[in-house]
């Protein structure tokens, strides 16, 4: 039976840096993900990474920005460490092997980027969360005697001894159904965010909110989770991503009459406003009848202003998404495009150490909420977030891992238990729903209803929606009955943990009666400092159903005041 | 029609019998051969990996001769790797106008200059279906090659990349083989292996893992039940014909396999005597293709004229 | 134009199953979905999937052709899933119903799920495929040219997916050759200027019997690849620098055939095949096929020898006396030779980088080659030749 200092789930790219870090502090470190880890969803971050490297620029900048993007609901505190650690963690990158394009003087070249006052994302092309992970997974190989690496085992509950510390974890071997019992002195949890709730999603099918959902249900709080980023910039055909990468290097939005509509709603910053704001200026244009394409549902994005050259270098990836996937040369014509949902603020709540309230348990990346993007994740913020805190969270459960005894063995009662669920859901008769229906209706209930305008009426439909599909979930069948690779029954556990966190994003957004940020209330338009400049937690009841409170936001050197791009 | 021509250094050396029977081939399908004989070796892709400019150099050389050949309509070759090798020069030459002028100012004390876009470089084989066309050439065809089963083999330089060579759903030179066997009465026989590589290029880097791609394809044709092979490529004629009794060692039976040069097969179907063709220069006796004993070409039908067997 | 609003159309879907734990055969499924045409072939299998056997097993997250879990084989070609219109696979299919296996060259799991551990990520470990820092690594980030980082994204642009390594032609017959992927990976820091150790790697990569020299020249891997990643120009290019950068004389003869290849060439205009082979592996002079490796080799090839002589396909004569080019064009030919390896950079141009140039009106489609008109003397000689029976016969003899 494997036993860990630190045990990271999820191999994305908190996951990756937690387990150098932890490596790196001499703790005995396991990874463990249930995709190849450089499958993970990180490697679909595009646009790059934000630090303040440029000598002309300061850290305290970035951080007021993205203070600024987060309409003032991110704590500061913790801004203050992430802005202020980016430049030593980029370099740190560099070192490592990341191929960071340059400018013509040798040194690494920034970008413009959505909400940002000077230039400051370092790239890789477009494909700049790819490299990131690659280079990190290139590094657990180097490590391969250090790091114990499960790829490809399923986690399907967290582990707590009776004091309530996080002692480790019960997984299943994807290839043969095998399970097993991963005991930990720490649980470091890096699973990425939950966007599969909504459909479309520039999410991968493994965004299912697992670590979110495995932490609520042993009793971690939950924190934001009202806050949905729909990305201003996703292609009409299938909601794949365009990244933002395409407006910092100057491409223009256009609407039905081919006008620069952002001049109307940020006349400063214009396209590279921050995204909630973007996107909520599209669907208005697109909501008022002047949005283009088929049923006028889209925006074009114009990227033939940037020089073809520039194009091909920087922009790559969607020069061939735009040919492959839409059939337009970027290079030659605009392409149609809307707001998509493509991250979650929210997440377990942690400390600046990613750590939970649960002893033992961290969290880092889309999964946790620091919270350091608020109301609204300034674009090239989110890759910063994961290497930050997800090699603060190593290093700190190293460090405490060496304070404290490894936990007694779980008992094999559990493990039997565990393996009960499991095949009572490959038991289940036909009689109930498919998996992937009730998958669908969630989907498409939550991109209706908690998506870039929201109103009482329609986030009360789908909280009845959700609590619905909740049962049925609970009869709902498969057809895979064998072991090895059973996609399938990992995909009706998968649901259950979509249901926990679309319930309880649907919650908070009921909840909050203002806008701020990513929550646009169409009854509530106003943002409303004196009531609502606070975080709401949500945490399980004993009854299964979450419990909304709140808590203060941490402010340091920024009062709010008026956001204006 | 008047082509440029490129035969290459292989057709000149090991397989002699491939520029003759292309010479012979050439007046029945009114094709005027101008051989570049001055150009120079394309460098089989090796001179490309050893320095990139200049084989690039090279073949702009080449193609600077090509375009000075009065009255030409393309330039032709009949070796897949020269074809390959070339394209790949092209593309380059084509692709950045700063570049071609790089190479062409290395040229100029030659009195040379590469033209974009003033060039045709075309295989023999698409030459017969986009040139002359399947048509032209079925009403050639005076011994068809009735009951013949000819798996074609085309070598990779001639299939890949697709979008170098221009292969796409207008035309699918991928498929050409197939259609000229056809057109020439003889049945196609498709196994794993058309499209896959000879081994020739690792013969002497790995000999073994060569010889046992060589083996493995002409082992599925004879499980196809081919009676010969076709390939427009020399090369791929090396280690399919000439090495064939290496090859052999690795497919653990007789394989005995014939291999014709794609001009031989369509002199054939054209009437040509298999000598004038250079069947006997063969590693591999085309015993299928030809009846030795009687020296009457097998499976032709009733029009099959007896030819003479006198020196072989 | 963008491609949407096209109404959903019915696609049938045979996929290739195989249960491990059933002790059966693999076999065919046959299922039909809908969906609209420039949606992807995953979009299909998922369907599948969620309507009819949710025990179909693929792997797939991304759907955007960037994770690169679903690798699999279309219609007998090798690709992702999500990267493939389902229109197009009809369009490609042999009997209009899209066949569905998993990828070669790996051994299967389940389905259309392969066991990428025990062959593509084993090679990959086996490349050292870490940096290994140049000292002293500096404060800040390494100085390196713009270029050089744009020239490494080509291959740090490969998604790991399998694509290449299932359509290996090498692989195919010897399992143990390290594989375009990995490969594509060792150039990732072979061409990294940051990386301290790019000769140990060539070297390693050079002398091991399954490295860059057992790479067939198939273009498989170029045509496999979703992401322009090319593997097999990385390979020529590591190549290039183990021969001509570092003159590393591997046991493979891959540099000597690569010098004696383009010293014939130099010497004679054409090449001398007669000569080659012994040069390849006795060393790159005349010499060379006196050399005892040359002897092996010519002993291993007698059978082959004796029965070319005995056809007369090979000539004592044609085997000891080379053709050659006319000699003034010979020397301009080597003339070129001395320009260009004269020069202080070695020029290489990457399409990768630098893209095509706008195009032209005219430039798909070359209309003929029409005379120039300038070359005097060339033009004489050029139409002086009419290819004979025998090299013997032939005007360049």
């Amino acid at each position: 039976m494997p036993a860990h200092d630190v045990l990271i789930l999820g191999a994305c790219l908190a996951g990756q840096r937690a387990a150098l870090a932890a490596a790196d502090a001499g703790a005995t470190v396991a990874i463990l993900s249930k995709v190849h880890p450089v499958r993970s969803h990180s490697v679909a971050a595009a646009g790059g990474i934000n630090a303040a490297i440029n000598p002309a620029d300061d850290w305290r900048s970035h951080a007021f920005d993205t203070v600024k993007g987060s309409d003032f609901l991110g704590d500061q505190d913790a801004i203050e460490v992430m802005c202020a650690e980016a430049p030593d963690e980029v370099l740190h990158l560099e070192h490592i092997g990341v191929t960071f394009h340059r400018n013509e003087t040798g040194q690494m070249d920034l970008r413009a980027f959505g909400g940002a006052s000077m230039k400051r994302t370092a790239y890789v092309a477009d494909i700049t969360g790819q490299a990131i992970l690659h280079v990190l997974y290139e590094q657990l190989m180097k490590y391969h005697e250090r790091v114990d690496r499960y790829e490809e085992w399923f986690t399907t509950s967290l582990l707590q001894d009776e004091e309530g510390n996080c002692t480790g974890c019960i997984a299943r071997d994807i290839r043969t159904g095998q399970l097993e019992v991963f005991t930990a002195k720490n649980v470091i949890l890096a699973t990425g965010g939950a966007g599969q709730c909504f459909k479309p999603t520039t999410n991968g099918l493994i965004c299912t909110g697992d670590g979110i959902s495995m932490a609520y249900r042993i009793g971690a709080p939950l924190m934001d989770m009202e806050m949905i980023q729909y990305h201003p910039t996703t292609l009409v055909e299938n909601g794949f991503l365009i990244t933002e990468g395409a407006r910092g290097e100057g491409a223009h939005l256009l609407n039905a009459d081919g006008e620069r509509f952002m001049e109307k709603y940020a006349p400063n910053k214009m396209e590279l406003a921050s995204r909630d704001v973007v996107s909520r200026a599209e669907q208005t244009e697109i909501n008022e009848g002047r949005g283009v394409g088929p049923g006028g549902v889209g925006i074009y994005l114009d990227i033939t202003v940037v020089p073809k050259k520039r194009t091909l270098e920087a922009l790559r990836e969607i020069v061939n998404i735009g040919k492959d996937f839409a059939g337009v040369d970027i290079t030659k014509e605009p392409i149609l495009i809307r707001p998509g949902q493509h991250y979650i603020m929210g997440g377990v709540k942690t400390d600046v150490n990613g750590a939970t309230p649960i002893p033992g348990l961290y969290a880092a990346g889309e999964v946790a909420c620091v919270s350091v993007h608020g109301g609204n994740r300034l674009g090239a913020n989110s890759l910063l977030d994961t290497l930050i805190f997800g090699r603060r969270a190593g290093e700190h459960a190293a460090q405490r891992a060496a304070g404290i005894s490894m936990p007694e063995a779980t008992p094999l009662s559990r493990v039997r238990e565990e393996s009960a669920w499991i095949d009572s859901i490959i038991d289940r008769p036909k009689d109930g729903r498919r998996v992937s229906e009730i998958k669908d209706d969630l989907g498409t209930e939550m991109n209706r209803n908690v998506a870039v305008f929201r109103e009482q009426d329609g986030l009360t439909h789908a909280l009845e929606t959700v609590r619905r599909l909740k049962e049925e979930a609970k009869t709902a069948y498969i057809d895979d009955r064998g072991t090895v690779f059973n996609q399938d029954v990992l995909g009706a556990i998968e649901l259950g943990f979509m249901l926990d966190c679309a319930e309880c994003t649907v919650m908070a957004a009921l909840e909050r009666k203002e806008s701020r940020g990513a929550q646009y209330r169409t009854d509530f338009p106003e943002r409303n400092d004196d009531e609502w400049l606070k975080h709401i937690d949500v945490s399980r009841n004993g009854d299964d159903t979450p419990h909304l409170s709140y808590s203060p936001v941490t402010i340091t050197q920024w009062q709010p005041e008026e956001r204006k791009y | 029609m008047k082509v440029a021509y490129w035969p290459g250094c292989v057709s000149r050396g090991f397989t002699p019998e491939l520029h003759g029977s292309m010479a012979k081939v050439a007046p029945l399908l009114d094709i005027e051969l101008v051989e570049l004989d001055r150009a120079c070796c394309t460098g089989a892709g090796v001179i490309a990996e050893h320095n990139q400019e200049l084989a690039d150099t090279l073949n702009a050389r080449t193609f600077a001769l090509a375009q000075q050949v009065q009255g030409a309509d393309l330039m032709m070759n009949i070796c897949s790797t020269c074809q390959g090798a070339q394209t790949e020069c092209q593309e380059r030459l084509d692709a950045n106008a700063e570049y071609r002028e790089h190479v062409n100012g290395t040229l100029a004390k030659y009195d040379l200059r590469y033209e974009k876009d003033n060039l045709a470089n075309k295989n023999f084989l698409w030459v017969l279906v986009e040139e002359l066309g399947l048509d032209e050439l079925r009403s050639r065809v005076k011994r068809p090659l009735t009951d013949l089963k000819v798996g074609p083999f085309y070598g990779c330089y001639i299939v890949r990349p697709t979008d170098r060579l221009g292969i796409d759903d207008e035309k699918p030179r991928d498929t050409y083989l197939s259609l000229v066997i056809e057109a020439l009465g003889g049945t196609v026989i498709e196994y794993a292996g058309m499209q896959k590589c000879c081994g020739f290029p690792i013969i002497t880097m790995n000999k073994e893992a060569s010889l046992k791609q060589a083996a493995r394809h002409l082992g599925d044709a004879q499980d196809a039940d081919a009676d010969c092979l076709v390939t427009p490529c020399p090369l791929c004629h090396l280690n399919l014909d000439l090495q064939q009794p290496l090859a052999q060692r690795h497919a653990s039976r007789a394989l005995d396999m014939p291999v014709l040069h794609l001009p031989q097969l369509v002199g054939l179907a054209l009437g040509l005597d298999p000598k004038e063709l250079g069947f006997q220069r063969h590693v591999v006796k085309p015993a299928s293709v030809i009846d030795w004993s009687t020296s009457v070409v097998a499976g032709v039908g009733d029009e099959g004229g007896a030819v003479s067997a006198r020196g072989w | 134009m963008a491609e949407t609003g096209k109404p959903p159309e019915s696609y049938t879907l045979r996929i290739r199953r195989f249960d491990p734990e059933s002790g059966a055969a693999p076999y065919w499924a046959e299922h039909t979905i809908e969906l609209e045409p420039h949606r992807s072939v995953l979009e299909g299998i998922l369907q599948a999937k969620g309507r009819f056997d949710g025990s179909i097993g693929i792997r797939c997250s991304c759907k955007a052709a960037i994770c690169g879990s679903c690798g699999v084989r279309i219609n007998g070609q090798p690709g992702l899933a999500c990267h493939t219109h389902i229109g197009r696979a009809k369009e490609t299919s042999r009997d209009g119903v899209i066949e569905i296996e998993p990828m070669g060259n790996m051994p299967v799991i389940k389905d259309l799920i392969v066991d990428m551990d025990a062959v593509h990520w084993k090679k990959v470990q086996r490349v050292t495929p870490w940096l290994i820092n140049k000292e002293p690594i500096p404060e800040r980030e390494y100085l390196v040219d713009r270029e050089s980082m744009v020239d490494v994204t080509q291959t740090m642009a490969c998604i790991q997916c399998g694509a290449c390594v299932s359509d290996c032609l090498s692989m195919e017959v010897d399992p143990l050759f390290i594989g375009p992927a990995a490969l594509a990976k060792a150039y990732r820091f072979v061409g990294d200027p940051r990386d301290a150790q790019q000769y140990e790697r060539l070297q390693d990569l050079a002398e091991d019997p399954h490295g860059i020299y057992d790479c067939t020249h198939c273009f498989k891997c170029i045509e496999a690849c979703p992401k322009g990643v090319a593997p097999m120009n990385q390979i020529m290019r590591l190549r290039r620098r183990a021969g001509s950068d570092h003159h590393i004389s591997d046991r493979n003869n891959g540099e000597r055939h690569e010098a004696a290849f383009v010293t014939l060439v130099k010497d004679h205009g054409l090449l001398w095949e007669a000569e080659l082979l012994p040069r390849s592996h006795g060393g790159n002079s005349w010499f060379g096929k006196f050399a005892p490796k040359a002897g092996l080799e010519l002993a291993d090839s007698l059978p082959v020898i004796t029965k070319a002589m005995l056809r007369r396909k090979v000539t004592p004569m044609g085997a000891l006396k080379p053709h050659k080019i006319p000699s003034a064009d010979l020397k301009q030919v080597q003339d070129i030779y001395d320009t260009v390896h004269g020069r202080d950079e070695r020029l290489e141009l990457n399409l990768y980088i630098t893209g095509y140039d706008e195009d032209e009106a005219g430039a798909q489609e070359p209309a003929a080659v029409a005379a120039s008109g300038g070359g005097d003397g060339g033009q004489t000689a050029a139409e002086g030749g009419q290819p004979g029976m025998t090299p013997e016969d032939s005007p360049t003899r």
